[in-house]
């Protein structure tokens, strides 16, 4: 689910396009409310087990992570010892990613010599599904935290550096040009021209990303030692606790949901310019 | 008014040639030599493809020419010159459209030379130069091409130049634009007091601006003339195109373009020929 086309912040706001998001609103939360209800019905008429209605999973959800007290902003224990420890390694491998993503696609990019020389390598090595190499980081790094967020953060770093290479390679020459006869130093090149030049592109290989790490955390925490929401699910589903299960499959969905939406918000202020120099005004 | 051979020259062009090389090699410009004085405002003309943007990129150092040698106040260009400016025939591809049209301008003045509050000075200063004052705010995007191409010319005044190139500035612009611009660079000229050096393919324009005003060949381009422009200063956009003498020279232009596809002459010599060949 993605948020490209909502107009967080644009640069003239007027009532009309006010109006329209209004209506988008609507459209897209009655879609998933309208997929709610069949499930219920659904649900019920089945009456399977391995198919609880979604009010008993809502339920159940609610019971398992949102039943704390107050003064935990009703947070439960269960959202310390399932929730944050898969959350951070998430955002922690993302964000390990994204940093030597950049920093690695910048250099590859600026450099046609060492492209030609590491993109085979590139792109043999992406081209690997991550699941298969966690016996190796299992060798090299246990079955803790550290293989977690190696492996998140190995997953996830293609669509940034291959998306910030393409991004540098496409900087308009005439802005380098532009440039060079104004004298600009090469922090002045690197921080005013080529990052912003390539941020669009950076941010579409950091969205891409985000959904990846969020795959490839539940799968390193279906294996090695249980923690996370992960090896939750895997572990209710062994148990028959069905609820619990489709608990854990909910939360997943609403995370990459808000996650996915804070980075669009943020995306959204930084290439403000792009969205409207490719669109116009009118 | 009249560009007298005692003054000093800024710019001098010896032998310049440039050769494109590669699969289809091709030679852009044959043979250029000429001078610009201080404080001139010289146009050049010649017909699309001749090499005016690979002249412009050889002058202001952005490419080095495979013949000749270029001095800017007599010291070899290597690389681009501090007191050089050019704004670029595609100026919408120019302008960065991350940054708004204040953020533009003030990108290109020396953080470390200048004053906050000088800086502000310089942005308001050449965006009223333009009369854009009201779009500081604006991003480029949200202007028109003739705006934008404002704002191309309004961040290189605010650089402070000593000497301005401009490749075909207002190619792209309606005829009242045009005019509005043409005039604009007059009055620039006047308040700045630069050397403004200014490729056209437009015969008029180039009458209408200059003091003097090369005519190119066809590529490999050599220069075909080198005319004098005696029009009486301020310049009227209706009084200056009426005038005998303009009507004159821009025929005169016209007609050695159009010849020279039939017949290649001799380049003359630097500055001092009136007349073809
Ligand atoms: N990078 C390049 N490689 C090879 N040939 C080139 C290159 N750039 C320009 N040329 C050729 O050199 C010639 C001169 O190009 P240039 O852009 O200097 O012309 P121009 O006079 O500026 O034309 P216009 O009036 O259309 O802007 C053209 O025939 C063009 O095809
Ligand atoms: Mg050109």
């Amino acid at each position: 689910m993605t948020a490209t086309d909502t107009s967080w912040g644009g640069v003239a706001q007027r009532p009309r396009r006010d109006f329209r998001r209004l209506r988008e609103f609507a459209a897209r939360w009655g879609a998933l409310f309208a997929l709610g209800v069949v499930w219920e019905i659904a649900a019920r008429i089945a009456d399977s087990i391995y198919f609880p209605p979604i009010s008993r999973i809502m339920h159940r959800f609610v019971e398992l992570w949102l039943s704390g007290p107050p003064n935990t902003l009703f947070l439960t224990e269960g959202v310390a010892t399932d929730i944050v420890p898969s959350l951070t390694r998430m955002l922690g491998g993302w964000s390990i990613a994204v940093v030597l993503g950049v920093l690695l696609g910048v250099a590859i990019g600026r450099s046609r010599t060492l492209g030609d020389f590491v993109e085979p390598i590139i792109h043999f090595v992406r081209a690997i599904p991550p699941p298969a190499l966690i016996p190796i980081f299992f060798i090299l790094l246990g079955i803790g935290n550290e293989m977690r967020v190696s492996l998140i953060a190995f997953a996830v770093i293609w669509p940034v550096l291959l998306n910030t290479i393409d991004g540098v390679r496409s900087v308009e020459t005439l802005h380098l040009d532009t440039g060079r006869v104004f004298e600009f130093d090469r922090r002045k090149v690197f921080f005013g021209i080529v990052l912003p030049s390539a941020a669009p592109k950076i941010f579409a290989g950091m969205r891409v990303s985000l959904s990846v790490a969020l795959i490839v955390m539940v799968i390193s925490e279906m294996v090695g030692r249980p923690d996370g929401i992960g090896s939750v699910i895997l572990g209710a589903q062994r148990t028959f606790r069905m609820l619990d299960m489709w608990s854990g499959i909910l939360l997943l969905g609403i995370l990459g949901y808000v996650l996915n939406a804070l980075l669009a918000l943020v995306e959204s202020r930084v290439t403000k310019w792009h969205r409207g120099a490719r669109e116009g005004v009118s | 008014m009249s560009v007298t051979t005692t003054r000093t020259d800024l710019l001098t062009i010896e032998g310049l040639g440039h050769v494109y090389e590669g699969k289809q090699r091709h030679e852009a410009i044959g043979r250029l030599d000429f001078a610009v004085p201080e404080g001139a405002f010289v146009s050049i003309v010649g017909p699309s493809g001749c090499g005016k943007t690979t002249m412009l990129r050889c002058l202001s150092g952005l490419m080095s020419p495979t013949r000749g040698t270029v001095l800017l106040g007599g010291a070899p260009v290597i690389g681009v010159p501090r007191d050089l400016a050019l704004v670029f025939q595609d100026y919408s591809r120019s302008l960065f459209p991350w940054r708004t049209v204040a953020g533009n301008i003030a990108f290109v003045l020396p953080r470390k030379q200048l004053s906050a509050a000088e800086r502000k000075e310089r942005i308001d200063e050449s965006l009223d130069a333009v009369g854009l004052s009201a779009a500081a705010d604006k991003y480029p995007w949200q202007l028109s091409g003739g705006m934008q191409q404002r704002v191309a010319i309004a961040r290189a005044l605010a650089y402070r130049p000593t000497i301005l190139l401009m490749d075909e500035p207002f190619a792209s612009v309606d005829a009242q634009t045009r005019a509005e611009l043409e005039d604009l660079m007059l009055a620039v000229r006047q308040r700045f007091g630069m050397t403004i050096l200014f490729v056209t393919h437009d015969i008029d324009e180039s009458v209408y601006l200059a003091d003097r005003v090369l005519v190119l060949s066809k590529s490999p381009s050599t220069i075909v003339a080198s005319l004098e422009v005696n029009l009486p200063s301020p310049r009227d956009q209706v009084g200056t195109r009426e005038l005998d003498d303009f009507v004159q020279l821009r025929s005169k232009i016209a007609r050695m373009i159009r010849d020279q596809s039939t017949r290649r002459p001799s380049a003359p010599a630097i500055g001092d020929s009136e007349s073809p060949s």
